[in-house]
């Protein structure tokens, strides 16, 4: 029977998991990398929305020539959302990390609950 | 004929324009302004009456798919009222140009003005719902902005926000009136439309639909809430004598002849539309009671504008009244009155500021007179404030006579009750004679002792007022002219078939005669214990504190915002895990929710079969083992036990995310990933050089409870790619075909997620690169510029 993969359902939700508990941190550092995992976590969740299998150059969605027939190829689409969200997620990060060094700046700690 | 609507369009859209010109005028001209303002006044009243004797709508398209469009309807209706604006605009304009001699703020005030009296005359003319919807409320804000004129009075500010309240929640509910209105309109016209017009040309069949999606009493009520906020009717009056803190022109302007006629206005509008029992019923009853209400407090009053306030809350309620009776008698009386009253009630709030600004006192009791120090300015007082009590013959009986003739024709029609009807107008008048009567001694009364000597007014300020008062004399000596002019079409579009309207003095005794007589009577014979009943109504209203509306306002005010200082702290604590937890804990819970309550997800217990099927591992053994790594590189990020040890563990995470991303069968994603881990690799270990080690001691409370929080978030993402990921043998969806087939022919490319980046979506990727360069400028800001601009 064809069915879903628990394998990346369960990193999917691990990862997910991680970033979240990373996030609740009181090191703004550790705050960061949760951002960071929750991304990585997002990413793979909606390549998996396209549908993951066995590799093969068909499946590439680079096409072998101009005209003729096109193969069924991994969905296109899910890909190019990532690819911005990664480049997305490349600006956030390192944003978060210099507001951290400058925050750090402001307020001499790097713990979150003791900002005023 | 039909109307013009490029000569429509101009007249509403040249105030616009001039307001945008103003700050320029104003900084050029100076006083002079006023008369610049006066001249498109001017110029508007032209184009409005190049359309006298057209009738009917023109349009051109806007929002097609909603069936919005730039509507105008022209009849005696909106003629009526757009050439009061304009008409009273040139008066008010070249009014202030003396008034307003020496003031600040110039150019905010004529500018204001100016797209005030743009928007009067697009809500006089909008036969869309949306157009006129737009138009109300911009009538409020400039209301809003011209009461606050004085920016730096408190008492301003009060007022202001009061009748931005009121106005605009009126306007909110003027909304969805509309939307009820356009729901219905699907039912009587098979599409949707905003075109008032066309349900106002079928109106039998705008009522069945109404009627039968039970719409009918709601949309009424709603539209009885936005005329009633508007146009000052009881229990929502209490703003307009707060009001008054404006400068006298907008008071005569806005407060008096224009923007609270608004509500009439409308009323007089949709009346054929909504005519019945039950539209009698509430706008009778409202219109007397305001009638009633502001008359007594009119006599109450110690100012004279607020005397003119309440007062014109009296007479809007007239004009309710008036339209609320079944009878075309009523609809007469409800458009003579507007036009009356505009006229008679802007003279007399100018001969106000001219009391004010010559005695320097508006104080009924420090005046007295004053007809030897101005015997033009009492002329002008003595034509129209005989005329407010309604005394032939003046202007504003006659518009009386056709409240009284209707209220007598319903009691006579009814019986029992009904006869309150009838006897409460008259009571009103009675008021109404002594508040006139009032306001008149402030000229003829004894002069009090320590009142100065008063300067003669400046030609201005008397000349303005003078042309309203001749215009309301010759109405009062003729009332046919109106009547032929005007008045007669206007009727026409307030009732269901045309009639035949009679004005003119009576000839022989009848019922609605015996109530003026009544009335004018009553109140000038109780005029000698004016001061007795004023002392008794302040003691009423003092007493009697909650039954005030103004005193429900303030403490609805008040205790929102003690509310918002309270709740503000609670919700926003400054501490981020709160939002945090907030935000993921509300995500994953509704989403969960939603599983279970569409049945997704079954509840444990209820014996369901296997409600997914699952695949061990279901991916390939390569990927599989990836996927491991990069899971367990990220349990050791959360494991770090210093800064450097995570970041080189989540790079890990990264490339094996990067691999994961070429065995998907996604090169593009893989070389993306890759180049932006070193990037962000370098950039994490540049910016920890920076950065003090952080070691804090774990709180086994805080870290179970973030703990638990996580397993439940990671545990809904786990179910969200159970249940949505397409199982492997789905087809590939329609729009990823798309754009598979599609990259070559239209895009000339052969990778296609290239393809979608750069040229199907070519301006998604615009956005995107934008916000990556706001990124990179910020990043350049926050490290470059830290002690400039700010101290500390």
């Amino acid at each position: 029977m064809p069915a879903v993969s628990i394998v990346l359902a369960g990193v999917v939700g691990g990862l997910f998991a991680l970033g979240t508990f990373l996030v609740l941190r009181r090191d703004l550092v550790r705050v960061v990398w949760g951002v960071a995992v929750l991304t990585q976590a997002a990413n793979v969740y909606l390549i998996s929305m396209g549908g993951v299998r066995e590799g093969t150059h068909d499946l590439v969605p680079v096409l072998a020539a101009h005209g003729g027939a096109v193969p069924r190829t991994a969905d296109p689409l899910v890909q190019a959302l990532v690819l911005t969200a990664i480049v997305i997620g490349f600006g956030t990060t390192a944003l978060a990390l210099v507001l951290t060094y400058r925050a750090y700046e402001e307020n001499d700690t790097m713990n979150v609950q003791e900002w005023q | 004929m039909s109307p013009q609507l490029s000569v429509v369009v101009a007249a509403v859209g040249l105030p616009f324009l001039a307001a945008g010109a103003t700050p320029l005028a104003a900084r050029r001209l100076g006083d002079d302004t006023g008369y610049a303002g006066a001249a498109v006044a001017l110029t508007c009243f032209a184009l409005v009456a190049t359309q006298l004797g057209r009738a009917g709508t023109a349009s051109a398209a806007w929002i097609p798919s909603l069936d919005a469009a730039v509507r105008v309807t022209v009849d005696g209706w909106s003629l009526l009222f757009a050439l009061l604006a304009s008409g009273v605009g040139v008066v008010v304009f070249a009014y202030s140009a003396r008034y307003m001699h020496g003031e600040d703020g110039l150019a905010r005030y004529y500018g204001t003005l100016l797209a005030f009296m743009g928007s009067i005359l697009g809500v006089a003319f909008a036969a869309d719902l949306v157009l006129l919807f737009v138009f109300w409320e911009l009538t409020s804000v400039c209301s809003f902005v011209l009461i606050g004129h004085e920016t730096e009075d408190a008492a301003a500010g009060y007022s202001a926000r009061m009748a931005m309240l009121v106005t605009v929640g009126g306007g909110l509910a003027l909304l969805v009136g509309v939307l009820l209105l356009s729901t219905a309109s699907r039912g009587a016209f098979g599409t949707a439309t905003f075109d008032l017009a066309a349900m106002l040309a079928d109106g039998g069949a705008m009522r069945a639909a109404l009627r039968e999606s039970g719409l009918f009493v709601p949309a009424l009520a709603l539209f009885a809430v936005a005329a009633g906020a508007k146009s000052a009717q009881v229990p929502l009056h209490f703003w307009l004598p707060n009001a008054m803190v404006a400068p006298t022109p907008v008071s005569a302007f806005l407060h008096s002849a224009t923007m609270v006629k608004v509500g009439v206005y409308f009323v007089g509008r949709i009346r054929p539309l909504f005519l019945s029992p039950e539209w009698t019923l509430l706008f009778v009853t409202v219109g007397l009671a305001t009638m009633t209400v502001g008359a007594v407090l009119a006599v109450a009053s110690t100012d004279i504008k607020q005397l003119l306030a309440y007062s014109t809350a009296s007479h809007l309620g007239l004009m309710v009244a008036g339209f609320g009776f079944g009878s075309a008698l009523g609809a007469e009386a409800g458009v003579f009155h507007l036009l009356n009253h505009a006229l008679f009630k802007a003279a007399l709030f100018l001969v106000a500021g001219v009391v004010a600004h010559q005695a320097g006192t508006r104080y009924i009791h420090d005046l007295g007179g004053l007809w030897r120090g101005m015997p033009f300015t009492a002329g002008i007082a003595a034509v129209t404030g005989l005329s407010m009590a309604g005394v032939p013959p003046f202007n504003g009986f006659y518009s009386k006579e056709f409240l009284f003739e209707a209220a007598y024709g319903a009691a006579a029609a009814g019986g029992g009750l009904a006869w309150l009807l009838p006897a409460t107008a008259v009571l009103a008048s009675v008021f109404t004679v002594l508040y006139s009567l009032r306001f008149l001694s402030v000229f003829f009364g004894g002069r009090p002792a320590d009142l100065g000597r008063i300067e003669r007014p400046h030609v201005t300020l008397v000349v303005f007022p003078g042309v309203l008062a001749v215009l309301a004399g010759v109405i009062g000596i003729a009332p046919g002219l109106a009547v032929e002019a005007i008045v007669g079409r206007a009727v026409d579009a307030t009732v269901l078939a045309p009639v035949e309207v009679h004005a003119g003095l009576p000839d022989h005794v009848t019922p609605p005669v015996v109530m003026s007589a009544v009335a004018i009577l009553a109140g000038v014979g109780a005029y000698p214990f004016v001061g007795r009943i004023e002392d008794a109504v302040e003691t009423a209203t003092r007493t009697a504190t909650p039954v005030r509306p103004n005193w429900w306002y303030d403490r609805l005010l008040d205790g929102t915002e003690a509310t918002g200082e309270r709740l503000g702290p609670v919700v926003h604590n400054g501490l981020l895990r709160t939002y945090a937890t907030w935000v993921v804990a509300v995500a994953a819970g509704f989403a969960l929710l939603g599983y279970l309550a569409t049945g997704a997800v079954p509840l444990p217990g209820t014996g369901a079969g296997p409600w997914v099927a699952v695949d061990w591992p279901g991916v390939p053994p390569a990927m599989a083992l990836v996927l491991a790594v990069a899971a367990a590189a990220g349990v050791a990020v959360t494991a770090a036990s210093s800064h450097v040890a995570g970041v080189l563990t989540l790079s890990i995470l990264g490339f094996m995310i990067a691999i994961f991303y070429i065995l998907a069968s996604a090169p593009d994603l893989a070389l993306t990933q890759l180049l932006v881990e070193t990037l962000v690799l370098l950039v994490f270990l540049l910016v920890l050089e920076e950065l003090p080690e952080f070691y804090a001691d774990l709180e086994v409370g805080r870290t179970v409870r973030d703990a638990a929080l996580s397993v439940a978030v990671g545990g809904v993402a786990f179910l969200t790619v159970l249940l949505a990921a397409p199982q492997p043998a789905a087809e590939q969806t329609r729009i990823a075909r798309y754009y598979v087939e599609q990259a070559v022919p239209a895009a000339g490319g052969t990778n296609v997620v290239n393809v979608i980046l750069v040229d199907f979506r070519g301006f998604d990727t615009l956005g995107e690169l934008l916000a990556v360069s706001v990124a990179a400028i910020s990043v350049l800001v926050l490290i470059t510029m830290r002690n400039r601009g700010e101290t500390g």
